[in-house]
């Protein structure tokens, strides 16, 4: 590294202790941001059906309207996201303009210096595979971080001001059509830096604990020494300050619990993840007033490709006439978004807890082939079975069981039994 | 599904705008603006070779309308039955349909700040009647039907007494409101008033000409980029990342 006066410490030592980055208020606003930013990305790309001006597949622009009801419903959602976005936003700027905006942003996210210019050069050469020079020392944010934030700052305004003018009409036509223009191209500045954020955060291996940062507020002290330096200094040199009593302390930072329950690398007790599933569907019921499900979400999938495919003959069909009517959204279920996010939860708590991996579970003596091919079957049977019963285990026996519906204890009893009894006529394929 | 059209007879048509009137009411139309208007062509030729006419204007629901691509919401869009609408809680107000429309029928509501045009009375068929400017017609000139159906009216005047579209050589849209007059009105009116050449204003054009293309090579190019960094890092391995 570049100073030279810097005693090497051990890094085993530094790689115990974990320093404080980022303030809870901080943590709360990145998220906030970033699904607010999921949010408008989709309802914006989808808003935007002009054959002039459309930039994503039809069928997106289809399904996004068809989630929403009407366009117009899509526009007011959009909108209203917005308006909150810029509402969170400047309860921010107003309250933290003193402690954040001056010192946070002004100083450590924007202010690029030397080494910053230098990073910048070798980190992309290092990338190509150019260079091994070492990088310069960086602070709290390091060059490329503070570009990205440079930017955000110039293009969040124009993205704001542009949508005020779009949503309340302000100026005339000319002002309002240059406004479409202006904000499409401002989030298409931003989107492509956003895509460098998110593969830095999620994908790119060094800046692991800065994700973590995200979620706990901490790195590890290992984590600032080698791409924090100069920020890790200026720690240091505080904690100096407090050690000779010249500075007020500081309470010492605890590694949070849900950093520890994150980190967490076996699976959940089986008695804990069942009292979790109970309170996650009471939680449901109080919510969206139904219970979980699984089979009923997928038959609405099925149903909305088969109404796009064929609408005259689903609408009169007698099942599937149940689903698709005319003039109703065949998507608008609880079910269809729940499936979503079981999957992309499943994603991220496997991630969080390192077991994320391509794999075939199966049985020794059986072939992936053989495996997919009887999950296919098997889950064609249990899901043509489900329809019969009409509810699965998750819709019938769970939130069916849950309001102590006879149906659920005659299927769950079922399930067990011809569970039983099938799996020794298949062992073969398990052990 | 049905298909409607106008019929106006030019050679009725008196130039009294009752029609304007009607559909300012009828549509709470702010002063300054309308959904439908009359023109004098005033006297045209030379003495005694003189002939006149009024044009009476509205939008056309063309068959092929140019004002429905431009706008980037999809507030604008075409009915089944060919009625071109404006969806108000869905129009932001840009003006680029303003700008297409070949006739000139399009106006921003300086209320609601919303684009505002002829639908043919859409409320008024649902109830079953007329649109406003056909009932109030002093002279009986306007006429309104089912194109589709052979035995209306609207059919006659069109297949078979000629009814003609104000169409020019650069601009044809298909309209659907017709005119007939036996003195040649309608080709006086069509000379006089052509219609303009469907315009995407200077916004639409960079947007879609410029702002969009540099837009998706700035996030492709964002995307190679990092698929490079990406493969890149693969095949040095993680290993050499000091965890």
């Amino acid at each position: 590294m570049s100073s030279a006066t810097q005693v090497q410490p051990p890094l085993r030592d530094l790689s115990q202790r974990m320093i404080k980055k980022h303030h809870v208020a901080i943590i709360l606003l990145h998220w906030f941001n970033a699904i607010t930013w999921l949010i408008e990305l989709t309802t914006g790309a989808a808003l935007i059906s002009s054959e002039h001006f459309r930039f994503v597949p039809v069928w997106f622009v289809t399904m996004i309207t068809e989630v929403s009801g009407t366009r117009a419903n899509l526009l007011r959602f959009h909108i209203a996201a917005g308006l909150t976005w810029i509402t969170v936003f400047a309860v921010y700027a107003i309250f933290g303009w003193q402690t954040y905006f001056h010192q946070e942003v002004l100083e450590r996210e924007v202010a690029l210096d030397k080494d910053d210019f230098n990073w910048l050069r070798i980190r992309v050469l290092r990338i190509l595979g150019r260079s091994n020079e070492p990088l310069p020392p960086q602070g709290i944010y390091n060059a490329g971080q503070k570009m990205f934030a440079l930017m955000v700052y110039v293009m969040i305004p124009v993205i704001m001001g542009t949508g005020l003018v779009m949503a309340f009409h302000w100026g005339p036509m000319t002002l309002v059509g240059w406004a479409v223009v202006l904000h499409f191209a401002a989030v298409a500045v931003v989107v492509s830096g956003l895509m460098v954020h998110v593969y830095m955060g999620a994908v790119f291996p060094e800046e692991k604990p800065a994700f973590f940062s995200m979620l706990t507020g901490m790195v590890p002290e290992e984590f600032a020494y080698k791409h924090h330096h100069k920020w890790w200094k200026e720690v240091k040199m505080l904690e100096e300050l407090h050690a000779a009593g010249l500075a007020e302390p500081r309470p010492v930072p605890r590694p949070s619990r849900l950093a520890a329950a994150l980190r967490m690398k076996e699976h959940w007790p089986g008695y804990w993840a069942g009292f979790g599933l109970g309170l996650t569907l009471l939680a449901t019921f109080l919510i969206v007033g139904q219970g979980l499900g699984a089979s009923g979400g997928f038959t609405r999938y099925l149903a909305f490709v088969l109404s796009l495919v064929a609408p005259g003959y689903a609408s009169a069909h007698p099942y599937w006439s149940n689903y698709v009517q005319p003039g109703q959204p065949v998507l608008m279920d609880f079910l269809v978004f729940e499936l979503i996010g079981v999957a992309l939860g499943g994603v991220v708590s496997g991630w969080l807890a390192g077991h994320l991996k391509w794999t075939t579970d199966k049985g020794p003596r059986i072939s992936p082939r053989t495996r997919w091919a009887l999950a296919f079957l098997g889950g064609a049977i249990s899901g043509a079975g489900a329809r019969l019963a009409r509810g699965c285990t998750s819709g019938l026996a769970l939130s069916g069981g849950s309001v102590l519906s006879a149906g659920a204890f005659v299927f769950m009893l079922s399930v067990f039994a011809a569970g039983f009894i099938g799996a020794y006529f298949l062992r073969r394929i398990w052990l | 599904m049905a298909r409607y059209a106008m019929v106006t007879d030019l050679t009725k048509c008196v130039g009294c705008q009752a029609c304007t009137a009607a559909c300012n009411s009828e549509w709470d139309v702010p002063p300054g603006h309308a959904r439908t208007h009359v023109r004098p062509t005033g006297a045209v030729g030379k003495f005694p070779d003189l002939r006149s006419a009024f044009y009476v204007a509205q939008c056309n629901h063309c068959d092929d309308p140019p004002c429905v691509k431009p706008c980037p919401s999809g507030a604008t869009f075409q009915a089944d039955n060919g009625i071109v609408k404006v969806d108000r809680n869905l129009c932001i107000g840009c003006g680029f349909c303003v700008q297409a429309c070949p006739y000139e029928a399009r106006y921003l509501n300086p209320a609601t700040q919303k684009v505002d045009k002829c639908d043919f009375c859409a409320s008024r068929l649902e109830r079953g009647r007329q649109p406003a400017c056909v009932t109030t017609c002093t002279a009986h000139a306007k006429y309104f039907g089912d194109l589709e159906d052979s035995s209306g009216d609207i059919y006659r005047m069109v297949y078979t007494r000629g009814a003609r579209r104000i169409e020019s050589g650069e601009v044809k849209v298909g309209p659907n409101v017709y005119y007939l007059g036996r003195r040649g009105e309608p080709q006086l009116v069509a000379a006089m008033f052509p219609p303009r050449l469907p315009k995407l204003p200077a916004a639409g054009e960079w947007w879609s000409k410029v702002v969009k293309p540099l837009a998706l090579a700035l996030v492709g190019a964002t995307f190679a980029g990092q698929a490079v960094a990406f493969f890149t890092q693969l095949r040095k391995g993680e290993g050499q990342f000091d965890e």
